[in-house]
């Protein structure tokens, strides 16, 4: 039986906040922003489920973050791309692009 | 120094947590709030958005527990263990020393799976965390390529 939750690719998540931590630091609500802004049309995304994700991502050393001084002057905790990091968003968009494209050949082609 | 006091601490990672979420949900409620709703409305809505609260601690938790310096410092230790002990059993001349090595790989193997089992090591294989999908397609495209 088909699974009707949908559910993506693992990793999927990792991808998109790699991605938005390219731009620069920010905290998990800016994360989560960005991510709303560029796919809220298509997929939900819980906004707690990026906390786990984030520091998972900060176990593997993708991520590092640090505490200091939001816009509206409150405490708040940053994380920023490391050098792995960086190195781990080049892999997984290449990896995208290569899966997509096979996926695209496979429904023009049936 | 201050710092790895700190991270020892998990009274304090639990607060650190705490107030990372927490900052996540008073802005989401601002941001409902500004959308003209009721307090009691725009921090319904904050909640619903953010998630399980709880849960997400909680892993939050889980996962900073495996990252505590100690536990980091136990695993090594352990593993260091047990390759001496299979170093000994490998070249240790007389049956007497062979059997530190059996011992000290014992201690290692042992110590691994006691962590492992304890929930301290990442494992999806005895326990995957209820988060399996962060990411679905929103209800309305989901009905959509369901009828496809």
């Amino acid at each position: 039986m088909a699974n009707t939750r949908t559910d993506l690719m693992q990793g999927t998540l990792e991808l998109l906040i790699l991605k938005t931590l390219s731009r620069g630091s920010m905290h998990g609500y800016g994360i989560a922003q960005r991510i709303h802004e560029a796919v809220d049309d298509v997929l939900r995304v819980e906004d707690g489920s990026l906390y786990p994700a984030l520091y998972r991502m900060e176990e593997r050393g993708w991520v590092s973050s640090e505490w200091g001084v939001s816009e509206n002057n409150r405490r708040a905790k940053f994380y920023k791309l490391t050098r792995a990091g960086r190195k781990q968003l080049e892999g997984e968009q290449a990896n995208w692009q290569r899966i997509s494209q096979a996926v695209t050949r496979i429904l023009q082609t049936t | 120094m201050t710092g790895l006091f700190h991270r020892l601490d998990p009274a304090q990672t639990r607060r650190d947590i705490d107030e990372e979420l927490r900052f996540h949900i008073d802005l989401l409620t601002d941001e409902h709030l500004r959308r003209n709703m009721s307090f009691e409305e725009a921090s319904e809505a904050a909640f619903t958005r953010f998630g399980n609260i709880e849960q997400i601690r909680d892993q939050c938790a889980q996962i900073k527990r495996q990252q505590h310096p100690v536990i980091r410092a136990l695993k090594l230790f352990l593993v260091l263990v047990f390759l001496s002990g299979v170093v000994i059993r490998i070249f240790a001349p007389e049956y007497h020393v062979t059997r530190v090595g059996d011992i000290l790989m014992a201690v290692g193997f042992l110590g691994r799976l006691w962590l492992y089992v304890r929930g301290l090591v990442p494992s999806s294989f005895i326990s995957k965390p209820e988060e399996s999908s962060p990411l679905r397609l929103r209800d309305d495209v989901q009905s959509l390529v369901r009828g496809l």
